[in-house]
């Protein structure tokens, strides 16, 4: 018999964010991807509300006296309405505190998912165990699971960190550090020829450097998001307040991504040898702004890490690392 | 229980960095991984007191050296030294004898019943050539091989056939299409057995003719290299079809009857366990200087269920004694298994070419070239014995 190559199967990948989940599809050898907000606001019901969002097709459930606007167009009727949007997920897991997370979540992945019949193959992220705390991830993952395999899904997940590793690391044979800096958590995973070491998460990353600069500045942490991903970037000389107070917060957080990974890679046993520096990948929304590479970095050479540090950078396309590597990890069916 | 082989870490990165699709390449990382050796700790590199003592010691008796792969490089080097990855227990042989013949059956004291009702005589083996591995593969004289009569070893193969499911109900299509396949292989003299769904052997070539079943092949026992196995090895065919993305599978019938025949065909012409190796352990492709011309039997082969040590560990010759490479096409078509003995073969090629003190590049140009002069006489004397008959 002569041999022949395989053909890829068609499969897809799923970033479940606290602030986003973002899907990622190949086509050919295009990557394609689609984002929806993980969040959710209600608006008062009203006949001529509800006619309004139906004609400009706005992602809307009407629960008796109230309608719900989730996904991309919740965050406009917040600021709107001045008012919170209200989230599915809390620090990268299901929000305990909002009744209707399952519900509105699924109803967020609805909107980017179409229920197949062929059991399509699916790899969704999970975040990873917070660093010195307990791992309380299993219903956050059943709960997706269930989700995804009612809709007809082959379903699988993949850490986060992970992800960003499949995604950015091609070309060191998926070795480094993929760090993923959301809205709830920063998840770092360190990945040795595509097998996974060592992983963990910091609960300090979007939410909280919004959630903070608002206690200070008097501003809804919803607005504060939006500032920080429109304008926001490190250049020593700040604007307003606002820039001063997220540059502050920005910089603590960084400083405890990059004491977590000294202490986790301190306290790890059976980490691979390798001679070689371990390229360091970052990705999110939260490492987006200008000069936070720059900032990470600074701190790496500071913090005086146990192991060398190659080339440290942002992923290429940071908000759909995470979805991407999801994807590829479909694809390999791992 | 059987050892998982471990594979040099340089050898699966290697690799992987010629996979340019990086879907394949996580696929291929993540398959290799578990024979990965096994991590070390990351952090500060101490020697440790136990290991510092050894060193010490090892230094200090005379004639020991420290270093296995120095010592190769620093002595003389020959194929003979080179290690088998398989062959790990001594070759004991299978009592087998004949116990009843007629003129369409034969029946043996293990079992083994052979169906000749089918048998197609093709050329007769008279002689084949061997060349002695004993010394340096340069110093093979192409025009002056060893000749020998009989059967040295045995090839196993898949006959890729269409497959019926095997259930009561497909019956009658299940034995439609092993009569199928009996007509094809018959007509072609492709394999000197086969054997069907149901585990039934049958002769196709008699053992003392000649099969069209190994093509362009090259493997080595102790003592010599077999190129072009047709004529010193016997070829068995299992009816069954590798589906793409998978590795082929045998039914329990069809391994029984592999086991018995193995231990038949082993017993009688003396065939060593390290000569009973896969299709694909010995396929090349002469045009592009590839192994794996040819995949059946990349992985999964059931050797220890037919009685056989592993010989997916073995280093293929093709590679450490004639140069011959392969792409992550094959990597993919292959089973793990295989992989350590591919591994192997690549270090041998290495440390060879550093005993000689030439680039691998050079080396395996050398060792091209020979085949290459063999491959030439052996179409040369094929073209002779053509006009002379």
């Amino acid at each position: 018999m002569k041999h022949s190559e395989k053909v890829n199967n068609s499969a897809v990948g799923l970033d479940v964010g606290t602030s986003r989940i973002c899907l990622a599809q190949r086509v050919g050898e295009e990557y394609q991807y689609e984002t929806q907000l993980n969040a959710f606001v209600t608006i008062p019901f009203s006949k001529i509300t509800e006619g309004v969002l139906k004609k400009e097709k706005v992602p809307h459930t009407v629960t008796g006296p109230e309608i719900v606007v989730h996904g991309n167009e919740s965050d406009r009727f917040a600021d709107l309405l001045n008012v919170e949007t209200r989230r599915t997920m809390d620090k990268g897991v299901l929000n305990p505190a909002e009744a209707d997370s399952l519900g509105m979540l699924r109803k967020i992945v609805e909107s980017l998912l179409d229920p197949v019949k062929d059991h399509q193959k699916l790899c969704f992220t999970v975040p990873a165990a917070p660093l010195g705390a307990e791992d309380n991830l299993t219903y956050h993952e059943a709960t997706l699971r269930q989700i995804l395999s009612d809709m007809g899904y082959e379903v699988k997940s993949i850490n986060e960190g992970l992800a960003v590793v499949y995604s950015e690391l091609e070309s060191s044979n998926y070795t480094g550090i993929g760090i993923s800096c959301g809205g709830g958590l920063c998840n770092v995973c360190v990945s040795y020829l595509s097998v996974p070491v060592l992983s963990f998460s910091i609960p300090k990353a979007g939410d909280y450097i919004d959630s903070s600069a608002a206690t200070i500045t008097g501003e809804r942490a919803n607005r504060v998001r939006i500032v920080k991903e429109d304008s926001f970037h490190f250049n020593g000389f700040f604007a307003d307040k606002l820039q001063q107070v997220l540059g502050v917060y920005y910089d603590e957080m960084i400083q405890s991504l990059v004491q977590g990974m000294k202490q986790a890679f301190t306290n790890a046993r059976n980490l691979p040898k390798s001679n070689r520096p371990l390229p360091i990948v970052l990705s999110g929304g939260t490492a987006m702004p200008e000069g936070f590479r720059d900032r990470f970095e600074k701190a790496v050479r500071e913090a005086e890490l146990p192991f060398a540090a190659a080339d440290i950078r942002v992923a290429a396309d940071p908000l759909h690392a995470s979805a991407k590597g999801a994807l590829v990890a479909a694809l390999a069916d791992l | 229980m059987h050892a998982v082989p471990l594979i040099p870490r340089a050898f699966i990165e290697r690799r992987a960095g010629q996979i340019v699709d990086p879907v394949e390449r996580l696929r291929y990382l993540r398959r290799t991984a578990v024979f990965l050796h096994p991590p070390v700790p990351w952090r500060k590199r101490r020697l440790p007191a136990l290991g510092l003592a050894l060193l010490l010691a090892c230094l200090l008796i005379p004639g020991r050296k420290v270093s296995g792969k120095a010592s190769r490089v620093k002595s003389g080097f020959s194929l003979r030294s080179l290690t088998r990855a398989s062959a790990t227990t001594a070759d004991i042989f299978p009592d087998v004898w004949l116990v009843d013949k007629s003129s369409d059956f034969e029946t043996y004291s293990n079992g083994l019943r052979i169906d000749d009702r089918f048998t197609a005589p093709n050329q007769k083996r008279v002689f084949y050539p061997v060349y002695q591995r004993g010394a340096a593969v340069a110093d093979i004289d192409a025009e002056q091989p060893e000749w020998r009569s009989e059967p040295a070893g045995i090839v196993y193969h898949t006959t890729e056939s269409d497959q019926a499911r095997f259930t009561v109900d497909e019956n009658a299509r299940l034995k439609r299409i092993g009569k199928a396949v009996i007509g094809v292989v018959q007509q072609n003299h492709s394999y000197h057995f086969l054997i069907d769904r149901f585990g039934q052997v049958f002769r196709i070539v008699p053992e003392q003719d000649v099969a069209n079943h190994a093509g362009y092949s090259i493997w080595s026992d102790d003592s010599v290299i077999f190129v072009n196995l047709n004529s010193s090895f016997l070829g068995v065919a299992f009816e069954t079809q590798t589906h793409q993305g998978e590795l082929p599978s045998a039914n329990s019938a069809q391994i029984h009857a592999a086991r018995v025949l193995t231990e038949m065909l082993r017993n009688k012409y003396r065939i060593p366990q390290s000569n009973c190796v896969t299709h694909a352990q010995v396929s090349v492709n002469p045009d592009n200087m590839l192994v794996g011309y040819h995949t059946d039997w990349a992985g999964n082969f059931p050797f220890f269920e037919i009685g056989l040590n592993d010989n997916y560990g073995a280093p293929p010759p093709s590679i450490y004694a004639f140069g011959f490479d392969y792409d992550p096409v094959f990597i993919h078509a292959t089973g793990v298994r295989l992989w350590q003995g591919l591994a192997l073969a690549e270090d041998q090629v290495q440390t060879q070419a550093a005993a000689r003190g030439v680039s691998v590049s050079q080396y395996r140009a050398t060792l091209q070239k020979k085949y290459k002069e063999i491959l030439a006489a052996l179409k040369a004397a094929a073209i002779a014995n053509d006009n002379q008959t």
